[in-house]
């Protein structure tokens, strides 16, 4: 509790740092998800769009996909990084060194979040309105900041101790984004290979958040469930062996 | 009771020999039973104490387990054996400006330095134009670090970290920062804090510095204590070892 303010300084470091040198600054945040959507929809839409169920639209559909993909990819990575990048600090100052990851993937929800008005224009320009539950959507982000802040703390040891686990993760990821329905429909795949990507626990999220804001998309208990427990269960675990081993691993920083 | 008491202290650095930092060595080296984990012992057995208002120094080649001893002193590193019992604040001037990033103005990265220390923002807040005065980097204060010169971010870091007292000030080598002037005037402030009854601990190449602030010294050397007692004793014999 007492790393409160620090906390809320740190993510808005890293909230105004990254794009510190840019002319539209923040306006980024808004502008990134909307080209990488439109330059997938240019590529896959003549493939998938009519195959969606319920008349959902395409564009929205491949929106939710990338800002909920983005946030899980690019947070993972910085949270699991910012042990090492503030190395700097923790080899001079004691502060608690959880800090660090959580703050990255808090200002990762925060661009979550901004992210979002993108994606309602999205969803009005394709002629669809938003759906009442669309609140909700912030009950995703929550539990996902969770996934991403668990996963960081446990991985942001391994990555001081084994540089090139950087790379495996890398390649993980890539995997992951694949096999989670970001920009297919789930029903384009045969029986088995649905039965795969509904293990992946990000299917689960990306199905509740489509659900939040979407009227026509649908998720199942078993979806919301199987989100908040994993998401718990990460951040449960991760600190617990971010505790266990960071007095083994302070000496190698 | 002591404000620093440290009692048998030993640290031990695990260093996995042939390391080469990537998975795929450490596993060709595993199937190959060519890893060893040597132990280095950059502490051996050190004890002392430090009360309310004194200041130590901590003198040794390069090398004899200073920075070690200090890192165990901010917390940083928890010791192998033995005790380190620290009570109140403290305040770890390590390396001046740990944590400054050159995109953010003068003010911000005073403001996350002394939260980084554990102190309180709005009190920070308030004393941030008193901080850049007394480092006289006033019509800086704004502008990005990357805008300012070595001398003025460490004069500025400096103060800082010195503007609250603290129980515990660890000081590296940090005294000999910027010009004469300043290191008069950061020497001062020292002082200043040691009779508001901060302990100091000094780590220091510069004995006139150390012959004039500490009231006793510590010789460490391979990571044991070579000889302790009154500042002039210590830096007498280590001067003409």
């Amino acid at each position: 509790m007492k790393y409160v303010p620090l906390i809320r300084l740190l993510v808005s470091r890293e909230l105004t740092l990254r794009y510190k040198r840019s002319v539209i600054g923040i306006g980024w945040t808004l502008l990134n998800p909307m080209l990488t959507s439109f330059v997938l929809w240019v590529v896959f839409s003549y493939v998938f769009a009519g195959r969606l169920p319920n008349g959902q639209q395409y564009a929205p559909y491949l929106m939710a996909g990338i800002v909920l993909n983005s946030f899980f990819n690019q947070g993972l990575m910085l949270s699991a990084n910012s042990i090492q990048s503030n190395s700097g600090v923790l080899t001079k100052i004691y502060v608690a060194p959880q800090v660090f990851p959580i703050s990255v993937a808090l200002a990762g929800l925060v661009n979550f979040f901004i992210g979002l008005i993108p994606l309602a224009a999205v969803v009005y320009i394709s002629g669809q309105s938003l759906s009442l539950t669309f609140p909700l959507v912030i009950i995703v982000g929550f539990f996902l900041a969770l996934l991403v802040a668990g996963i960081g703390l446990s991985l942001s040891l391994v990555f001081i101790r084994f540089d090139d686990t950087k790379n495996i993760v890398g390649i993980l990821l890539l995997i992951l984004t694949y096999v989670t329905p970001i920009f297919y429909p789930i029903s384009a795949l045969s029986q088995r290979m649905q039965k795969i990507i509904n293990l992946n626990p990000l299917t689960s999220y990306l199905d509740c958040f489509r659900w939040a804001f979407s009227n026509n998309a649908t998720a199942t208990i078993n979806d919301w469930l199987y989100m908040s427990s994993t998401g718990i269960f990460a951040i449960i675990v991760g600190t617990y062996i971010f505790k266990k081993y960071w007095p083994r691993t302070v000496a190698m920083l | 009771m002591a404000t620093i008491e440290i009692t048998n202290v030993s640290f031990t650095y695990r260093v996995l020999k042939n390391r080469s930092g990537s998975l795929k060595a450490l596993f060709k080296d595993f199937i190959n039973r060519k890893v060893h984990i040597e132990n280095y012992v950059a502490l051996k057995d050190v004890s002392f104490t430090v009360d309310s208002g004194e200041v130590i120094a901590i003198i040794g080649k390069n090398g004899a387990g200073k920075s070690t001893l200090l890192k165990i002193l901010a917390r940083i590193l928890p010791p192998t054996t033995g005790t380190a019992k620290l009570s109140g604040s403290i305040a770890p001037m390590i390396e001046l400006g740990a944590g400054f990033h050159p995109e953010m103005s003068g003010a911000e990265n005073v403001l996350l330095y002394s939260t980084l220390m554990g102190r309180d923002v709005s009190k920070t807040k308030s004393r941030i134009q008193a901080i850049g005065a007394w480092a006289d980097v006033s019509d800086h204060m704004d502008f990005p670090l990357r805008t300012f010169s070595s001398g003025m971010v460490a004069r500025l870091a400096f103060a800082a970290a010195a503007d609250e007292s603290s129980d515990v000030f660890l000081v590296d080598e940090v005294l000999s920062v910027g010009d004469a002037d300043f290191r008069a005037k950061s020497s001062a402030r020292i002082k200043e804090l040691t009779q508001q009854g901060s302990a100091v601990v000094l780590v220091s190449h510069d004995m006139s510095a150390v012959r004039k602030l500490a009231t006793k010294a510590i010789w460490l050397e391979k990571g044991a204590v070579k000889m302790s007692g009154t500042t002039d004793e210590v830096v007498t014999a280590y001067e003409n070892q």
